[in-house]
């Protein structure tokens, strides 16, 4: 029985594993062919303003430093032989290996990153219970109303809005970047980061809260309406109880599942909110090489998101699992869900994804 | 070409920063140095990707503040020593032999020899960077302080090289060295946090006139969070747009830096004679390639009324590529807004309006043509369609078209173009207007050639001093006998505009005086910033 367990979770395992492998391929052979039909010439990239003072030697030079001149085949075929022996290449905007260029700006992301996610996560979440428990009342409708006003919002508008309120008028955050402008990288404390990192991520978060807190609060609504709680209120529960012991179980599975899907969304608003604050992650340098036609680093980063929001969702699916017992129990739809996108959930921004559980309700039919 | 054209984005968003300085009121105002400060605390970008290495174009325009250069330019533009105490040119232009001073040091404390001059252009000439040394064939160290350049060709302008080109120590320049840069210019690097900020600290060992500042903070940020700094007071000094340039920030003052940052209308030269390009573009344009469209063009437009209204006062009216600049000919300009000059023009030209409807016609030919713009760059916008208003009281009907540069890149040798260009390198000119350049890059689109503007161009390029090459320069501006390409010869291009590139300083921050700046707004101010004074 324990071996059998241990065979179907490696198997399980190696399946995943499997199934990443095939996602990278595609998705490095797919963001190739993008890359080498893209209307940019690289050389004119780089050149940029100076086009008039580079002569056709001088491009010559350059294209031949790049590795430009072989046809896309043979320059992916070059590329791939090299990963395979774990070398990423070389970016050309940075100068500088792609894996330096990416194990230097990835810490910075990933604290944002990580910041914003639990923010986003627990603030989304509470609001959401809140909102689903006063169904209909002044809290829910002014949740309601803020959640879709900030679905609504671009990220860097909100990020200018707050950098004007908080740095520039308030002072009482810095104007950009993850470390204080003027200081010694040996000076910096923790708190200076810190003070840096809470504008940056409270936009990114800002943005992700909206969908949690909607599906959170239609989660709660649907178990506040459940069998269970109504005995558990006949019983003589108090609200607060009914929501500790029957509803919060049920409300977070959807959430969790929902900010493990949102990964890929993180990703993209860090881009957005790393350059409304000069804050240096992979975000910006993600611009920067797909502006500049920097095959290898955008592959690089392109592989490296894969594997992240990959990873993440595998975590979600197994995390919603533990959640909803019902999930593991039927391993026929856990399977389907784990292939691509957990449970079908989109990762659009602006879409907001059906319920992942019970019967499909208007989000907004609590207002009403 | 010039990469600067504000998008629409970049409008809305400055829009909005506008309404929230003001929304926000006052500001804490002022930096806290209330001292001369030891400090300087600069956002106006500028910060190379690839690092600090010249020899991959590092310092071509302002200050490349670790490296020093053989020569320099001083405020008026003139070619003064720097790391050279003397240079000559051989009679057939093809040597440049100089002499390097003795005293320079390497900021590792190794002495600055001819060896590693000689290195460091020969590895800028093979390393397919952003400076282009390939007119060298070799160099060569002839002893401890003597330099031989031996070029391919005579080029006069390879003295630009000579400015522009730090020199690297050989004995240092390893993979590393874009980010660990050792010179002997006036600063050394301490830290670079890259995408965020650089720091420098004065190198005091340095030969020259050390900077009042013993450390210089420059920090990356985008425009909107420069301006942002500046509001807030944590910066001495900002690049801003034009467009934010009303803004008020108390205890800075507003400085302007005039520039060859300029836009103006390419014409097809040629007539449509069913030509195409290699790629199958077509080539030539039947009213454009009649001499009196493009006088009639430099006479009719406004172009004061330009500056003013679409670049709000911040420019000045273009006459040609290289407004100011020491091989710049002010006889090549003619008068503008001048309709009837214009009309008179078009008129003894056979163009006339036989059918009434206000757009004049010649040979069945009518007088209307195309002028594309970069859709995303409002600026440009902005001029073409003012151009086109400028024209039609005259009888040309001028289509302002915004397009991306895929269709332009299609359509260039047969509409014409409002292209952006401004260097502080002669061969720009050469580029735009030699016969040679014609449908080279975004070179000479037009298919403008002319014999004496040609010669003009190769007798400056073969000459062995400035002097004689500016002359020549000049020449093929305007010869003094109706020709040249400028708009009192063959009128090739109608210059429209130089931009001014604004900047928030300090009310104590002293910039010297200003000289005129290439395309490229923010770096190109450092250019002088070893001598940048603290005055309160």
């Amino acid at each position: 029985m324990a071996v059998d367990l241990l065979t179907a979770r490696l198997r399980g395992a190696v399946g995943r594993l499997l199934r990443l492998v095939l996602l990278l391929a595609a998705v490095a052979a797919a963001s190739f062919t993008l890359m080498a039909h893209s209307p940019i010439d690289p050389v004119d990239a780089y050149v940029g303003g100076d086009i008039a003072a580079i002569g056709p030697e001088q491009r010559a030079q350059i294209a031949e430093r790049w590795g430009l001149g072989d046809p896309p085949l043979e320059r992916f075929g070059a590329w791939f032989g090299q990963l395979l022996q774990g070398d990423l290449g070389q970016s050309l905007t940075f100068n500088q290996p792609v894996t330096q260029v990416i194990g230097e700006r990835f810490p910075a992301s990933l604290a944002l990153m990580a910041t914003a996610w639990l923010l986003s996560g627990l603030f989304g979440f509470s609001l959401g219970v809140v909102a689903g428990v006063r169904q209909g009342r002044v809290a829910d409708r002014a949740i309601c109303w803020w959640a879709y006003t900030l679905a609504s919002a671009p990220t860097f508008w909100v990020g200018l809005l707050l950098l004007y309120v908080f740095s520039v008028s308030l002072g009482w955050t810095p104007v950009c970047c993850a470390v204080p402008v003027g200081v010694l990288a040996e000076d910096v404390t923790l708190l200076d980061r810190l003070q840096h990192l809470i504008l940056p991520a409270l936009t990114l978060s800002i943005v992700g809260v909206a969908p949690v807190v909607l599906h959170t609060r239609h989660a709660v609504i649907h178990a506040m309406a459940s069998d269970h709680v109504a005995f558990a209120r006949a019983q003589g529960e108090s609200t607060r109880g009914v929501v500790v012991h029957h509803v919060l179980r049920n409300a977070a599975a959807p959430a969790v599942l929902l900010q493990f899907a949102a990964l890929g969304e993180l990703f993209g608003g860090s881009v957005l909110a790393e350059q409304v604050f000069s804050y240096p992650g992979l975000g910006a340098a993600t611009t920067a090489a797909a502006l500049g036609q920097d095959v290898p680093l955008l592959l690089g980063i392109v592989l490296f998101t894969t594997v992240f929001v990959f990873v993440g969702n595998q975590l979600g699916d197994v995390a919603h699992a533990r959640l909803d017992p019902r999930v593991g129990r039927r391993p026929s739809r856990g399977r389907r869900g784990r292939d691509g996108e957990p449970a079908g959930l989109p990762a659009a921004p602006e879409a907001f994804p059906p319920p992942p559980t019970g019967e499909p309700e208007p989000a907004g039919r609590g207002v009403r | 070409m010039a990469p600067h054209g504000r998008t629409a984005r970049t409008m809305a968003v400055g829009g909005a920063m506008v309404l929230a300085v003001s929304a926000c009121g006052g500001t804490a105002g002022g930096t806290a140095t209330s001292e001369s400060p030891t400090e300087l605390r600069l956002a106006i970008g500028g910060e190379p990707d690839d690092g600090f290495d010249p020899t991959l174009g590092w310092g071509r325009y302002g200050s490349p503040l670790f490296q020093s250069t053989l020569l320099a330019r001083d405020a008026d533009l003139g070619i003064v020593p720097d790391l050279a105490t003397d240079w000559s040119v051989s009679e057939d232009g093809l040597v440049w032999t100089v002499d390097v001073r003795t005293d320079a040091r390497f900021s590792d404390g190794e002495p600055v020899t001819a060896a590693d001059v000689a290195y460091t252009f020969t590895t800028a000439s093979e390393s397919g960077g952003l400076t282009d040394v390939t007119a060298l064939a070799e160099a060569v160290a002839v002893d401890d302080d003597t330099v031989e350049l031996r070029l391919q060709r005579p080029q006069s302008t390879f003295v630009n090289r000579l400015v522009s080109l730090g020199i690297v120590p050989e004995h240092a320049h390893g993979d590393d060295y874009a980010r660990n840069p050792v010179g002997s210019g006036p600063f050394a690097l301490v830290q670079w946090d890259e995408g965020q900020q650089l720091i420098v600290e004065r190198n005091d060992d340095y030969y020259g006139d050390l900077p009042d500042f013993e450390r210089i903070v420059f920090q990356f940020t985008g425009e909107d969070a420069s301006m942002a700094a500046a509001s807030a007071g944590q910066v001495d000094m900002a690049a801003v747009p034009s467009q934010l340039a009303g803004t008020e920030v108390p205890g800075m003052r507003l400085v302007p830096v005039p520039s060859v940052d300029n836009r103006g209308i390419m014409f097809p030269y040629v007539p449509d004679e069913g030509r195409t390009t290699e790629d199958g573009a077509p080539i030539g344009n039947d009213v454009t390639s009649d001499l009196a469209v493009r006088q009639a063009v430099n006479s009719a437009v406004d172009r004061e009324l330009l500056v003013e209204g679409v670049l709000e006062g911040f420019g000045s009216p273009a006459t040609g590529p290289v407004d100011g600049l020491p091989w710049y000919e002010p006889a090549s300009a003619v008068g503008d807004a001048d309709p009837a000059r214009a009309a008179r023009l078009l008129e003894d030209a056979g163009w006339v309006d036989g059918d009434g409807d206000g757009v004049r016609e010649r040979d069945g030919v009518r007088a209307e043509f195309a002028l594309l713009y970069p859709a995303d760059d409002s600026l440009r916008q902005g001029l073409a369609l003012a151009v086109a208003d400028m024209l039609a009281p005259i009888g040309l009907e001028v289509s302002a078209q915004g397009e991306s540069w895929d269709v332009i890149d299609q359509r260039l040798h047969a509409d014409a173009v409002l292209f952006g260009w401004g260097s502080l390198d002669p061969t720009e000119m050469y580029n735009l207007y030699s016969s040679s350049r014609a449908g080279v890059e975004y070179w000479n689109p037009g298919f403008y050639a002319d014999a004496d503007v040609d010669a003009n161009f190769d007798a400056a390029l073969a000459a062995t001093d400035q002097e004689t090459a500016n002359e020549h320069w000049r020449a093929a501006q305007h010869d003094g006998a109706g020709g040249g390409f400028g708009p009192s010869g063959d009128a090739a291009w109608a210059w429209l505009v130089n931009l001014e590139h604004t900047y928030l300083v300090d009310e104590c921050l002293d910039l010297g005086a200003p000289r005129i700046e290439p395309h490229g707004h923010g770096w190109p101010i450092t250019a002088g910033i070893a001598g940048w004074r603290w005055t309160c």
